[in-house]
């Protein structure tokens, strides 16, 4: 349906072309029958943070996990030469194994480092050490939020963060967490997009993306 | 080759943390085979020719009972999303799924059949060709499943979709299987190699097509 649709597999790319991110060109999705995203654009580049906002509906989620290669195009294109990390609604945990298991396992299908002490930091960043070794399904929700994140501390320097309400079920301080490693990721030349109806990153002013409500 | 036994790997240890699934489905197939001569009755005349078909029967029905479940789990938790996001790619996911399912269950069933024959008096010469014919079914029963499985993903009623899209395409393989079990030319007959042959035109399209249909299922089931 559309060849210029890039799935983000060579990070080398990145590097010689330092100035481009994430392109998004007259964006249409489709769910069922009607049309939720409708001639979206959208340009990111290194170092930016963007929030998308707007009311439950509006395709939000639909917008991330377009992007994510998860939801067919109907028209436009996106293009995005970095590795894409989605952290959804799902945590993307097993309940049967714990969270240092399932940790693991992402990074080996990945592709990325995988040693006890690349996880134990990325563990740590997030706080997340003290529950690591128990099964997912005794965890709290907010719990395996911080799990889920954990992969964002695994992932490469230049990638890009989809974020589908990260900051949903987290604590205060977690939330602070959250805000430092996304700014930090920003800092060092990633990109993030986040969908969140909460504060999100308000220390480094993020760019705003207002989704209108849908149309019928 | 790393990510593709990471998935492997992972999907072990949950079928270890699940172990008990495991006994259900052999605690099914002993008691289906057990049926069959409750049913028939006591006569040896015509018990001891339907001996292997029964035992065919009972794994077929007890592999397929497993499979309802095989994508659903990860679907539901995301790990699906990041897998399609990862380099492991759809169809090597998918056939890392068929051979954990197959460890975690086609080869504890295998490894029960010898007691099963015997209590159903098949001769220990016969055991063997058995054996060796039912290593092949159930690996291409399994990836059947792994395609059924992926097709009924996110339909409701997808258990029931799923014996219905399946146990047609299971049909080559009974007959050669059953036929390769009882052959008079040994372990190596013409059945066997036919079910071989089912079994690896199955290993090449099976996770093909549980990819595409993996990747097409997901615009419905979504958020």
């Amino acid at each position: 349906m559309n060849d210029t649709h890039l799935k983000a597999k060579k990070p080398t790319a990145a590097k010689s072309l330092p100035a481009f991110g994430l392109q998004i060109t007259e964006l249409q999705v489709l769910r069922g029958m009607s049309l939720v995203i409708n001639g979206l654009s959208h340009h990111q580049q290194a170092g930016d943070i963007y929030c998308l906002t707007g009311p439950n509906g509006a395709g939000k989620s639909t917008l991330l996990r377009t992007i994510a290669n998860r939801l067919p195009i109907a028209d436009g294109n996106i293009f995005c030469p970095v590795p894409i990390i989605y952290v959804g609604h799902n945590d993307g945990l097993s309940g049967s194994i714990s969270g240092r298991e399932n940790l693991k396992g992402w990074a080996k299908i990945n592709g990325f480092p995988y040693p006890s002490a690349a996880i134990d930091k990325a563990l740590a960043s997030f706080d997340a050490t003290g529950f690591a070794n128990i099964n997912v399904r005794l965890l709290s929700r907010g719990q395996r939020r911080r799990l889920a994140l954990t992969r964002l501390a695994l992932a490469p320097a230049n990638s890009l963060w989809l974020l589908d309400e990260p900051n949903a079920s987290l604590d205060q301080l977690s939330n602070a967490t959250l805000d430092a490693v996304v700014i930090a990721h920003a800092t060092l030349g990633g990109m993030v997009l986040a969908a969140t109806h909460l504060d999100f990153t308000a220390n480094a002013s993020p760019k705003f993306i207002a989704l209108p409500g849908r149309q019928e | 080759m790393i990510p593709f036994f990471a998935q492997i790997e992972r999907d072990l240890l949950i079928a270890w943390e699940n172990r008990q699934d495991l006994a259900v489905m052999l605690i099914f197939f002993v008691i289906i085979i057990s049926l069959f001569p409750l049913a028939i009755g006591s006569n040896v005349a015509i018990l001891d020719p339907l001996a292997v078909p029964i035992i065919w029967i009972a794994a077929l029905l007890s592999i397929l009972a497993g499979f309802d479940r095989l994508f659903a789990q990860d679907v539901s938790d995301g790990w699906l999303d990041q897998v399609s996001l990862s380099k492991l790619g759809l169809g090597w996911y998918a056939l890392a799924k068929a051979i954990s399912h197959w460890l975690s269950a086609g080869l504890p069933l295998l490894i029960m059949t010898p007691i099963m024959a015997v209590m159903l008096n098949i001769s220990v010469s016969q055991i063997p060709q058995l054996m060796v014919a039912l290593l092949f079914g159930s690996m291409g029963l399994t990836l059947l499943g792994v395609i059924g499985a992926a097709l009924a993903e996110g339909a409701r009623r997808g258990a029931a979709l799923m014996a219905l899209l399946i146990l047609p395409l299971a049909i080559p393989l009974l007959i050669f299987g059953t036929l390769a079990s009882q052959s008079e030319t040994g372990i190596i007959s013409p059945h066997l190699m036919l079910l071989g042959a089912v079994f690896l035109v199955l290993l090449t399209i099976a996770p093909l097509v549980a990819a595409i249909a993996l990747e097409t299922g997901e615009t419905e089931t979504g958020l």
